[in-house]
């Protein structure tokens, strides 16, 4: 198979045109009312960038930056808030896809087909979707796993002064973006122990202090609260029910949710905690949308453990040229796995998951093309052409569920704005604000899910939660 | 690449396609101006909109001029009516949300309007529904038997 375009080249096009289509979609959702519109009513009463930065310092989320780029964006914004913050959710998704292209080595046709392959894994996970539906009115987890395959990237390029301040950077940005941020940090270490030279040993020093810095103000000075709705089993518990039943602090359920993360990212279940699966069967209708996500994520994480296990055997880098990049990635996709499920031990939540998530994707691109260029012998290859065609088919229909889904959230964060009217804020600015955004909100079309075929809501994933 | 690798390579490659060009067509719908099938719905009537639960539509369409006290045409497979008001819609699709947000929206009830909605809500045996319309009962109302 010869193809005449560069094979990196025809991989980036087919991002984009995922990148646009999911555009399309944020732009079709209303800007978020839960957890939203307070954020920006405060961005609007906020005299700068650097008050709204400070406001957070003391407070139990500790979000700074996050809290200055919603500012930021506003005044930017000039008016058109909606635009504002979906073009930078849009610039985020177009960096995450970059950066996750970037990370992939492209080189061959069976390299393109792997390439398409982990592109679907990486959008259909279900880790994924929560970084195009949530946006309060950033998405807080999407710069997570931007700065993390940055810091992939950083630790495996040839190493220079600039890598060094660049990783430095990444890391203060995103621990003053989100307490997932560390895994910035997991990154960068776990790199450095599967051989990348990028990031130097003193530069990951000063880096490894200003984490411990970090997370020792995080967890002693700064107020925690953890706690959050998380799912156990077959059940949805409040944090009430959590602590009447586990006990304060660590317990059975930390353990509980800790496994149930990574186990979230290898089978697909349980979503948010919630074994979905297990609750669908107890009422007695299990909907094809749920074996399609577990039969996809464990065909996947097979062929991925495949992999890993021949990795983990005496491979010659004669035999196998990229060896060592392929070492590297499975080691920092298990490195950021675990850090990614301790960081959870509080609550599940599918989408803090999102960078092990992407990593996923990653080791799943190696795991494809090595069957791919190991196939010797006719039966094998069409025994492999079987099981890849049925396991990227799978993955096919959870790409194009992101769109339902994005459908149903346009929905549904359109009926929020119907209903708020009677919650203005108490000064004029600030209820013309809202006033404006709503008005602005309801006069967006969507679709109402009667025209949506039944058997869609079946087949495709949708919110759980 | 292989000959045998390329089954295979095919194979992984097809479905991801697929995906891609679904992909393809939203956006390249979305840039030459047009919404995209997938996302098409359709225009509802204020009594469609109560029906189904759509919040959203049901204040755009009164804030954009529709009488919320007035009668629609439904769909046929929305209610086993042809023509409601609003409210009837609300209330014969169990809608106790959509009962309040119209009467928040500026629709009225007199009397017999109420008790009509009243009896409807007590003939499909929804409490919660029956407790919204009875929120809106006008003093004028009166509350005798629905079987008369």
């Amino acid at each position: 198979m010869t193809i005449a375009a560069s094979p990196r080249f025809c991989v980036a096009i087919c991002a984009l045109l995922i990148v646009g289509s999911l555009g399309y979609g944020l732009l079709q959702v209303p800007l978020q009312v839960n957890d939203s519109l307070q954020k920006i009513v405060e961005a609007g009463r906020s005299p700068g960038v650097w008050a709204s930065f400070t406001s957070e310092i003391g407070t139990t989320d500790f979000r700074p930056l996050w809290v200055a780029e919603i500012k930021l964006l506003f005044d930017l914004s000039h008016g058109h808030v909606h635009i504002a913050y979906k073009a930078f959710h849009i610039a985020l998704l177009l960096a995450a896809f970059a950066l996750f292209i970037a990370a992939l080595r492209i080189e061959t046709g069976a390299d393109v087909a792997a390439s398409l392959f982990a592109l679907s894994v990486l959008v259909g996970s279900n880790t994924f979707t929560g970084l195009v539906k949530e946006a309060t009115p950033v998405n807080v987890y999407l710069p997570i796993v931007v700065l993390v395959l940055l810091a992939m990237r950083l630790s495996r390029s040839p190493h220079a002064w600039w890598v060094d301040a660049a990783a430095a950077l990444t890391l203060i940005a995103a621990c003053l973006t989100l307490e997932s941020g560390v895994l910035v940090w997991v990154a960068l270490v776990a790199g450095r122990v599967a051989g990348g030279r990028g990031v130097s040993d003193r530069a990951l020093l000063c880096i490894t202090v200003v984490v411990v810095v970090y997370l020792t103000v995080r967890l002693t000075l700064l107020p925690l609260d953890t706690q959050n709705t998380s799912g156990y089993l077959a059940e949805r518990l409040e944090p009430e029910q959590i602590r009447e039943r586990f006990g304060e602090g660590f317990s059975r359920f930390s353990i509980y949710t800790v496994l149930a993360s990574i186990s979230s990212v290898l089978f697909s279940e349980p979503r948010d905690g919630t074994v979905v699966l297990l609750r669908a069967w107890k009422a007695g209708d299990i909907p094809p949308r749920m074996w399609i996500s577990l039969a996809s994520s464990v065909m996947t994480t097979v062929l991925i453990g495949v992999t890993a296990w021949r990795l983990s055997g005496s491979v010659t880098a004669a035999a196998e040229p990229h060896r060592d990049d392929m070492r590297a990635d499975f080691f920092v996709f298990g490195a950021i796995l675990a850090a990614s499920a301790v960081v959870s031990f509080s609550y599940a939540k599918d989408v803090i998951m999102s960078a092990a998530g992407a990593c996923y994707a990653l080791v799943a691109f190696w795991a494809v093309r090595d069957q791919l260029i190991r196939v010797r012998r006719v039966g094998a290859a069409v025994a492999v052409a079987a099981v890849l065609l049925i396991t990227s088919s799978l993955w096919a229909v959870r790409v194009i569920s992101v769109q339902h889904v994005l459908r149903t959230q346009a929905f549904a964060f359109h009926n929020d704005w119907a209903t708020m009217r009677d919650h203005l804020p108490d000064d004029p600015a600030g209820r013309r604000l809202v006033l404006g955004l709503r008005a602005e909100a309801l006069s967006k079309p969507v679709i109402n899910p009667w025209f949506i075929p039944r058997w869609a809501d079946r087949v495709f994933d949708i919110d759980y939660f | 690449m292989g000959r045998l690798t390329t089954l295979p390579a095919v194979c992984a490659a097809i479905p991801a396609l697929v995906a891609v060009g679904f992909c393809a067509a939203v956006f390249g719908a979305a840039v030459f101006g047009s919404t995209p099938t997938f996302w098409q719905g359709g225009p509802l009537t204020l009594a469609e909109a109560a029906a189904l639960r759509d919040q959203g539509e049901v204040a755009r369409l009164i804030e954009a001029g529709a009488d919320p006290n007035g009668e629609y045409a439904l769909r046929p497979d929305i209610l086993a009516v042809n023509r409601a008001t609003p409210l009837e819609a609300a209330v014969a699709a169990r809608r106790p949300e959509i009962v309040n947000l119209l009467m928040r929206e500026g629709a009225t009830v007199d009397g017999p309007a109420w008790r009509h909605l009243h009896c409807v809500a007590i003939d499909i045996g929804a409490a919660d529904v029956i407790q919204a319309v009875d929120a809106y009962r006008p003093e004028t109302a009166s509350a005798g038997s629905c079987t008369q």
